[in-house]
């Protein structure tokens, strides 16, 4: 049982060098590059491809982990589909993606535009404004959200100032979703940065020109500057909203791992979760985890195929 | 990275691509036979087991001692200890389970016994005992039936508890109500007005969302929560029992779901949002640690002025069928439900110590303690105890179902009736599953 860490290794030279570089060498470079790649590559196959390919099969089987999976078509769609708690999931979803994305994108470009201009500690301020990205996906930060927006906390007592006492949000099932749309936008960071340096990439010469012939600055941001950053915008949304699609950390965290109150933040990932490793029902989470997929790749498309209306590419205004 | 590149470097290269090769390899064969050693025999006839457990830090700490007794006894046996939380504990059981590996002795619970029966996780220790490897003898009360699924002892106690409800003694006091013997539920809810009127906090936490509870309940009516396969009360029966439930809570009788969320994972009642609270006996511990009051056990209000409906419950050992060890890990759950020293160490954190020798043992010298052991004398003493009832393969995640569902009907996101007809529906795919 004791490992050999050390394998024996031939000197080297010993073995004449392979004749000088033909298709074999090329070959041989190829297998090199191959194995090297094989950590990589089994990875993705075992633990990727190979669990994606499974988990299709699951979709259409009735499978509780332990007897072997069963051959049902498609009832674990159709079970889904009339299923409340599934609708419910997808409302919530939807809902954190349609108001956190464009919030969080319209503040990340906010600050990203004031951060473009040269002044002193830019550095310092970019790293500040980054940091949150950095953390906000932990647990501990989960904790203090929590902590933030119960009764009492500072959420509630500013919120009382300005005549609004619905109390803390965590323990409501109509606010408690927006505790996590908050979470979400303060991590503007990393969509922040992207903004950044696509604001770097705008010529100088075009606000130059636009200045000399009287544009303000409004004019000069709608006109000049959200052309010139479309890409990049284009880039942001596309992140974005896959990401938040696929949002399960915070709302498990916040919500104390029950999703609740009252299936409030029963995020799709969340009931995905609940059913698959509580409930043990793995052809109903496949199936879910399988509908996602489809659901974001729509998504995708239809953004892409907008893209043609909205985004503006240099080489193409050439 | 083609170009100035010569003999020699590529010899080099290929060499160390052999030599990584090899001994990742070597490595990985390594890896294999350590992983095979792991949880079976070795040369020297020393065996390992693994056992499983959920719990706060206080049971780690004790199992842990217990552990270390068990292990100088019997120093061929070495335990591989392996504990997390109640939720965790299920999930990473189901899923080292589903693989053939999960550990060799682990906790258990009533509301779990049939599903994993039926799936053929759970050893037979019946036939261990009749080896001699075991003794069935001295369990107190018959908590011995707790763990036993047709004719098969699947699990045997390590404790008997039984549901309970705790109450703020202070705030008790205060309002000037009693908790007493037989009393009904009318008179219940009327010191819970009490409290309410004088105190200005609510009485409880939020009854009607626990299960076990609700099954006393059904019990005091000739009912039960469950039959052998299916729910044992109607849609109707449900839709009553939370229709009256979010009353209470909207006459401020319940505390508000909105603050008792906010608590948690903090009890209500020892946040002081209201004055008594609904659990098992053994769980009342807690409440001196979290809250500033003081709390007593008080008994479950009854529908006829006598029957309280409970019966002892049980945290449970059970073994794998497939351990490699059945006769080391028959050893070591007689040795742990047995051993005098056990019994004092771990004290009635699992409830009221089920064998008689440990039960002798165990002198309780703090007031929780004395608290549970005078409740559950009373209890007996009353002659209320009845049988425990089938808990069918589902169990557990209905009771979880119930929790939520109820939960919504007091936040006033489902009505009563339809929270009954979510519950029906999903305990029919519980119990497919």
């Amino acid at each position: 049982m004791t490992l050999v860490k050390e394998a024996p290794v031939r000197p080297a030279g010993k073995r004449p060098a392979a004749p000088a570089a033909g298709r074999r060498g090329r070959r041989r470079e190829n297998l090199a590059g191959y194995l090297f790649m094989s950590p990589w590559i089994a990875g993705f196959l075992l633990l990727t491809a190979g669990p994606m390919i499974a988990s299709l099969y699951y979709a259409f089987t009735s499978y509780n982990l332990f007897t072997p999976p069963q051959w049902v078509g498609l009832d674990n769609f159709t079970t889904m589909f009339q299923d409340p708690r599934w609708q419910k999931s997808v409302e919530v979803t939807l809902k954190y993606v349609v108001v956190a994305t464009p919030l969080k994108l319209l503040l990340a470009l906010g600050v990203a535009l004031l951060l473009a201009q040269k002044r002193r500690g830019q550095g310092l301020y970019r790293a500040a404004f980054y940091m949150p990205s950095l953390i906000g996906a932990s647990v501990s930060v989960g904790f203090v959200w929590r902590a933030l927006f119960s009764d009492d906390a500072i959420v509630d007592r500013t919120q009382k100032v300005f005549g609004l006492d619905v109390g803390g949000w965590i323990g409501n099932p109509d606010y408690i979703i927006y505790a996590l749309v908050a979470l979400s936008i303060w991590q503007f960071g990393a969509p922040m940065v992207i903004f950044l340096a696509g604001l770097k990439q705008v010529p100088q010469e075009l606000y130059e020109a636009a200045e000399v012939d009287g544009a303000g600055p409004l004019r000069r941001f709608w006109s000049i500057t959200l052309p010139m950053i479309s890409p990049v915008l284009f880039f942001n949304v596309l992140l974005e909203s896959i990401h938040a699609f696929q949002v399960f950390g915070s709302a498990y965290v916040v919500s104390d791992t029950r999703c609740g109150p009252a299936d409030a933040t029963l995020v799709y990932t969340c009931y995905l979760y609940q059913k698959g490793f509580k409930e043990a029902q793995m052809g109903f989470a496949s199936a879910m985890a399988w509908t996602l997929v489809i659901a974001v790749a729509l998504v995708t498309a239809v953004l892409f195929w907008s893209q043609k209306k909205w985004v503006h590419y240099e080489e193409a205004a050439k | 990275m083609q170009q100035g590149r010569n003999a020699e470097g590529r010899v080099g290269r290929r060499t160390i691509l052999k030599a990584a090769g090899t001994s990742l390899a070597v490595a990985g064969l390594g890896a294999t036979a350590t992983a095979c050693g792991g949880g079976s025999g070795s040369g020297d006839g020393t065996v390992t087991l693994r056992y499983a457990w959920w719990g706060g830090e206080p049971r780690t700490i004790a199992i842990k001692k217990t552990i270390a007794l068990f292990e100088k006894k019997f120093p061929k046996i070495k335990i591989k200890p392996e504990f997390t939380d109640y939720e965790a504990f299920w999930e990473k059981f189901q899923t080292q389970a589903s693989g053939g590996n999960p550990p060799d002795v682990f906790q258990n619970a009533v509301g779990f016994l049939r599903k994993y029966d039926k799936r053929g996780v759970l050893l037979d220790l019946k036939t261990q005992a009749d080896a001699g490897n075991l003794s069935l003898e001295n369990f107190r009360n018959g908590v011995l039936a707790n763990g036993q699924v047709d004719g098969k002892q699947i699990a045997i106690p390590v404790g008997a508890n039984t549901m309970a409800l705790v109450i703020d003694l202070k705030a008790f006091e205060k309002a000037g109500v009693e908790a007493k013997f037989g009393w009904t539920w009318d008179e219940y809810f009327d010191a819970l007005q009490t409290i309410q009127d004088k105190l200005k906090i609510a009485g409880d936490t939020g009854y009607f969302s626990i299960m076990y509870l609700y099954d006393l309940y059904l019990r005091q009516n000739g009912k039960a929560f469950f039959t052998d396969t299916d729910l044992g009360f109607t849609e109707d029966d449900l839709t009553q029992w939370w229709e009256d439930g979010y009353k209470r809570v909207r006459s401020g009788l319940v505390a508000d779901p909105k603050k008792v969320e906010q608590v948690k994972p903090k009890s209500a009642l020892s946040a002081g949002l209201a004055a008594s609270e609904f659990t098992w006996d053994n769980f009342s511990i807690r409440y001196e640690g979290e809250g500033e009051s003081d709390y007593g056990l008080a008994p479950i209000p009854t529908t006829d002025g006598k029957d309280t409906g409970q019966y002892l419950g049980s945290l449970m050992l059970s073994a794998f069928s497939g351990t490699k060890h059945p006769k080391e890990v028959a050893q070591f759950i007689d040795f742990m439900v047995h051993d005098p020293e056990v019994g004092k160490i771990m004290g009635y954190d699992r409830g009221i110590l089920a064998t008689t020798e440990q039960y002798e043992a165990f002198k309780p010298t703090d007031d929780n303690s004395k608290g549970v052991a005078a409740y559950e004398e009373k209890v007996a003493d009353a002659g209320v105890l009845g049988k425990i009832t089938p808990h069918p393969s589902g169990a557990d995640v209905i009771e979880a179902a119930f929790l939520r569902i109820g939960g919504e009907v007091a936040q006033g996101k489902t009505k009563p009736a339809d929270a009954a007809k979510a519950l029906f529906s999903e305990a029919k795919a519980a119990f497919a599953g």
